[in-house]
């Protein structure tokens, strides 16, 4: 518990100090707290005398500590507005700041970072994690720290009239600590049970739902429905256990603190027969025997909290040490964009894709890429926009190695059109100009011209400012193919890398995109050719390139123009025959 | 405030009506947590007796200490009852929350197939998954905390008053006056919290997507600094969340001090009551004792209302799912006669309104053993007719029929049985490849899974594995191909064997050696069927019995494709376009494009 407190300390770095002065005010507001009990325990001993002596009580005793009373709740008041005003807020700047950092870790480390990781936990890092983090860090701190700074500003008053009632005080906080230890170590423990049952109940739930229609169209919905209702019962199971195993230390904690209270209850009594103390003073313990620990009290619940936040904290401490790939990159420019491979080796993980490839892509070409599926032929793509790093061999682009660039230098002289189109959700405008930050107006009509989008777009009612839905939804896949090309032409990067699409797309879009794909290359218009790589499905494509790299099992299998390997014996004949076949296939 | 008040009981009631499995637990938890409070009276008493000995004089150490003792055996019973109830609200809870997640699933399969795909699967796992599990602490904590929290302060409010009555009314005298900056703090709570809400699901929705589009963002955003949609998002929020805190200061900070003060009434009317002899000494002492004890519950019970408010939009969110509209399923077994289909006059549109259609008034005729084809431009509504006759949604005007009876009046299970949909979804169970298979007729004998594997041209890819067809989806899910899982998903709708069989062309650009595997394995499942596909390469479907043409939701032509190359100008345009785009290459000069290519 102390040590996730210490954590959230650090964590709040540069705002430190305003931590500190925050606890100080804590400090203040607690004998402000504390002051009106004494007040009372004051009046009650003039009332005792009073009562004893059988003379009048004073009628300025009643304004004087209803003065004295509302003096304090004033008092407080302002010692924990300034300990908000000083403490809440930094949470909130520190998690932000740390949200921005992260977008920019993410951005720099290899690809290979969100298949090792799962997308969900990453996303639940940032997102959830942090909110816990944002919200709950500051509150905690304050539960914790304060309860106890609370608790020592009051024993230490109490130490002056009785030592060893105040002893008492200690020993009831540290035992009852001892029991919140229990609890935290205890919900360390059990985090990752929890957590594993907690994947794979959302696991179930994704299932389920994404199983949804393949199970009523075969009229299966009992096999699936009983999956998930056996991961939400063992979720609960798991989640009731849990919680019992916490009671004991829960009773515990309180019960420390209570038989404390009776017991500087026990002791008083004893003094004040010995007449040690006072009657007024007796008084005082008495009152405070109950409320000495009202704030120590919920700091059970607090430890609860900070075993979450220890977690999430591991997490986001664990994103943030992922390792940039780019570390020791330059800023580069470069006045060749010719791409050579030379011995390159990679895997994902433990499975290798590629085995010592070598090939020169010279400037200016068209390279087409052909090979079965999981040949390695987006790998290709991803090794020279350093996505991943390779594992043996280099890639070189005009010369230098695409390990001395920074991200950010490197894709600067590369343009990328994904299988997979990914638009944001914001405006068309806003995702063809994501490829020029600050482009004009003109020139993002002029790259959607380019792209044959310009048509659809403005006969969208909001035209350029047509928001583009639920990751780009409301526009068809060949409209939304177009502006992903678009924003690829505005960049205008020497070097352009494009993965054929092998969804089914209707044929007018189909020969629109080809046209947006023309305009992208710039063979049409340009005066010296960009180098391009494609990925390629389509004959056509394939026969018009300058070269064809048919890949297969990891290798290059085969090198050459159309013309030429259809000449030889091999994969790429092959290929072929099957291509043509299936383009001309009819059902029936 | 009276709709309020209406809204508030509509999602306790909700909460509540998954608790019947556990009512006793909850019943008993509740009991328990009064026998908790009523033990942590008796060390109020007992300090109290003690005094009583004190100011009488007549106090030693023997006298007061069985008052000791009866104190601490009330916290023991205290705690002892705290821990019963305490584990018996936690098994509520988590009673409740399975309740409310299989309820959710419930209506999910229960609902039109159409309402749950237009969702985001993330989505509809957030309510599942963390939404319910918002409804976990406050309900756990509320069932027995909340009711002792607020019975104390009652039963001490009630003891103060058979002491003195205005002794009573004092105690409440703190309380109401920190009611007036609470009124000020709750007043644009509810606003602001939602305000809250969508801020942070705002900024957690740019960050999804930052993620998401990861690989764009290396590619194209080259500044050092972050995503400005992001990093303007992120601070934003932040801006927004502060703003809101500094403005509940003062008012919060003004309610916690004054609340807790209780003493401020306590303490001067006792005084006063003291000195005109109406209570005594003693009873003063323990006034000012109980006054102090109401402070922790009373500030529990207010630390409620927040939470109270959180569980409201967890339930508020899982209600939004449970409210789906039901498919209406058909009671009796209904007299099909073939497997003919009919549209007529079919309208649809999502919200169910006519302004926005997506079909208007279709009518067509698919013959049983026909093949029929779907074609036009994206949009048009080719796999929105697909999906009625599947019943995703049901039509918003006119009827479809099969074998001569309405879809709404075959039983849902029926229609299953008819009907093989297969699209480019290619999602497998994480069982074995072998069970994958037989979801298409659990009755299936192994060699028949067999078979339907041959047909579908799996075999040879499946017996390569390890374990062969015993090899789990999810371990197989990573070595196998889009084309190769797709051929699964073809196994399977060739063992269920359907009389009708409709095709979202599900053959994309995949490698040549897969994808002439995939059209085999469509061949043997459309054989002898009543086949409708949606057709995206126009060559695919060249000899289909009937080629119905779609644009904007309304039939253009229906023909053989030699009737329409004569006499549908746009069917003509989209056949060249296709062959246009057979023969086009990247790298090529854009002279080079086809002339007979309609430039639009």
């Amino acid at each position: 518990m102390f040590h996730t407190v210490k954590r959230i300390i650090r964590w709040s770095g540069a705002y430190k100090r305003r931590l500190y002065w925050g606890f100080v005010l804590s400090f203040f507001a607690s004998w402000m707290t504390a002051a009106p009990v004494m007040l009372a325990a004051r009046a009650l001993g003039d009332v005792l005398e009073a009562h004893w002596s059988g003379t009048a009580l004073p009628a300025g005793l009643v304004w004087t500590t209803t003065a004295g009373i509302a003096v304090c709740i004033l008092a407080r008041f302002a010692c924990t507005y300034g300990k908000n005003v000083l403490q809440e807020s930094i949470g909130h700047e520190v998690g932000s700041a740390q949200r921005i950092r992260l977008g920019d870790v993410l951005k720099r480390v290899s690809l290979g970072y969100f298949s090792r990781n799962s997308v969900g936990d990453i996303l639940a890092a940032a997102t959830t994690e942090l909110s816990t983090l944002e919200l709950q860090s500051m509150k905690m701190i304050d539960a914790v720290v304060c309860s106890y700074i609370q608790l020592l500003a009051i024993l230490l008053c109490l130490a002056f009239l009785s030592p060893v009632t105040a002893l008492i005080g200690l020993m009831g906080a540290a035992l009852s600590s001892l029991a919140l230890y229990g609890i935290s170590s205890r919900s360390r423990r059990t985090a990752p049970v929890s957590h594993r049952a907690v994947e794979d109940m959302s696991g179930a739930a994704i299932e389920y739902v994404r199983g949804l229609p393949i199970v009523k169209s075969f009229g299966q919905e009992g096999a699936s429905a009983e999956s998930f209702r056996r991961a939400s019962r063992s979720l609960r199971d798991i989640r009731i256990r849990i919680e019992k195993g916490f009671v004991p230390c829960n009773c515990l904690h309180q019960l420390a603190l209570k038989a404390a209270s009776m017991g500087i209850v026990l002791v008083c009594v004893r003094q004040v027969a010995q007449g040690a103390i006072s009657i007024p003073v007796f008084l005082m313990f008495i009152l405070f025997s109950f409320s000495l620990f009202n704030s120590v009290e919920n700091v059970n619940d607090a430890s609860h909290v900070l075993g979450v936040v220890d977690s999430a904290m591991d997490k986001l401490e664990g994103l943030e040490n992922a390792e940039f790939i780019d570390r020791d990159g330059g800023d580069i420019p470069l006045d060749a964009f010719d791409i050579s491979f030379r011995d390159v080796s990679f895997g994902y993980d433990s499975r290798t894709v590629l085995h010592d490839v070598s090939f020169t892509l010279p400037e200016g070409t068209t390279t087409a890429i052909v090979g079965p599926s999981g040949s390695g032929k987006s790998t290709l793509c991803s090794l020279i926009a350093r996505f991943y790093d390779v594992d043996g061999g280099a890639i070189r682009i005009g010369g230098h190695d695409v390990r001395e660039f920074t991200c950010d230098s490197l894709l600067g002289h590369i343009s990328m059109v994904f299988q997979n189109v990914y638009l944001f959700r914001e405006s068309i405008r806003n995702n063809i100009a994501f490829g020029k930050p600050g482009a004009t107006q003109e020139e993002i009509v002029a790259a959607a011209r380019a792209a044959r989008c310009h048509d659809f777009i403005t006969a969208l009612p909001e035209g350029y400012d047509t928001l583009v839905g639920e990751g780009g939804s409301s526009l068809s896949g060949g409209e939304k193919q177009r502006i992903s090309i678009a924003r690829a032409i505005l960049k205008d990067a020497p070097i352009v890398l494009l993965d054929e699409a092998t969804a089914s797309i209707d044929p007018e879009n189909e020969h629109l995109i080809q046209e947006a794909i023309t305009r992208l290359t710039g063979t049409a218009d340009r005066g010296p050719g960009k180098t391009i790589v494609i990925i390629a499905h389509r004959l056509a494509t394939i026969e018009h390139a300058d070269q064809i790299l048919v890949i297969d099992g990891g290798t290059v299998a085969q090198q050459g123009t159309h013309g030429e390997l259809l000449g030889q014996e091999g994969t790429y004949r092959e290929y072929i025959r099957l291509r043509e076949e299936a383009e001309g296939w009819r059902i029936a | 405030m009276v709709a309020m008040k209406e809204k508030k009981r509509s999602w306790l009631g909700i909460l509540l009506s998954f608790a019947t499995p556990c009512r006793g637990k909850m019943v008993l938890s509740v009991l328990c947590a009064v026998i908790n409070m009523a033990g942590g009276f008796a060390p109020f008493y007992a300090v109290y007796r003690i005094l009583q000995l004190f100011i009488g004089r007549v106090a030693d150490l023997q006298s007061a200490l069985p008052w000791v003792a009866v104190g601490m055996a009330g916290y023991l019973v205290k705690i002892l009852f705290y821990g019963i109830s305490t584990v018996l609200a936690h098994i509520s809870a988590y009673t409740i929350l399975e309740g409310l997640r299989l309820k959710i699933a419930g209506r999910l399969m229960q609902a039109p197939l159409g309402e749950v795909m237009g969702r985001r699967i993330g989505a509809l796992k957030t309510v599942i998954m963390d939404k319910v599990e918002d409804v976990e602490p406050p309900l756990a904590h509320m069932i027995p905390e909340l009711s002792s929290n607020l019975l104390l302060p009652a039963a001490i409010f009630i003891w103060m008053v058979t002491i003195d009555p205005r002794m009573g009314l004092s105690l409440l005298i703190a309380p109401a006056i920190a009611l007036i900056p609470m009124a000020v703090l709750m007043k644009s709570y509810s606003s602001q919290y939602a305000a809250y809400m969508e801020a942070n699901s705002h900024v957690n929705s740019v960050i999804v997507e930052y993620i998401e589009g990861i690989e764009v963002v290396k590619a194209f955003n080259q500044s050092s600094s972050s995503y400005e949609k992001f990093a303007g998002a992120v601070s934003s929020f932040k801006d927004f969340t502060l703003a809101w805190f500094r403005s509940t200061w003062a008012t919060m900070n003004l309610t916690f001090a004054i609340m807790p003060t209780t003493l401020l009434g306590t303490l001067p009317v006792g005084l006063l009551l003291c000195r005109s002899g109406a209570i005594t000494p003693a009873e003063l002492a323990l006034c000012l004792i109980l006054s102090l004890s109401i402070v922790t519950p009373l500030m529990k019970a207010t630390g409620f209302i927040n939470e109270m408010k959180s569980m409201e939009y967890a339930v508020d969110a899982a209600d939004e799912l449970l409210s789906l509209p039901l498919l209406p399923d058909a009671g009796k077994p209904a007299l099909i006669r073939g497997t003919g289909i009919v549209l007529k006059n079919v309208s649809f549109s999502y919200s169910g309104g006519s302004g926005d259609a997506v079909l208007h008034n279709v009518s067509l005729e698919m013959k049983q053993g026909a093949f029929t084809a779907l074609v036009g431009p994206s949009g048009g509504g080719k796999s929105t007719i697909a999906r009625l006759i599947a019943r995703f949604w049901d039509v918003t005007g006119g009827e479809i029929t099969i074998g001569g009876v309405n879809i709404k009046d075959i039983p849902l299970s029926r229609l299953a049985g008819l009907v093989s949909f297969v699209t480019q979804d290619n999602f497998l169970f994480n069982t074995t490849l072998r069970e994958n298979i037989r979801l298409g007729n659990p009755g299936a004998t192994d060699e028949e899974v067999y078979a339907a594997a041959r047909a579908a041209c799996c075999d040879a890819f499946i017996e390569r594995l390890e374990l062969g067809y015993d090899t789990p989806a999810g371990d197989a899910g990573k070595r196998l191909s889009g084309g190769e899982k797709q051929r699964i998903a073809i196994a399977r709708a060739i063992l269920k064997d359907a009389p009708i069989v409709i095709l979202d062309e599900a053959t994309a650009f995949t490698d040549p050696q897969n994808e002439a595997q995939i059209q085999k394995s469509l061949g043997a499942l459309s054989r002898g069927k009543t086949l409708l596909v949606i057709a995206h390469r126009l060559s695919t479907i060249r000899g289909a019995d009937q080629i119905v043409l779609l644009r904007q939701g309304r039939i253009v032509d229906v023909g053989r494709q030699e009737e329409l190359l004569e006499r549908c100008p746009l069917y003509a345009d989209m056949w060249s376009a296709h062959i246009g785009a057979k023969s086009w290459a990247a790298g090529s000069r854009e002279k080079e494009v086809p002339a007979y290519v309609s430039h639009r």
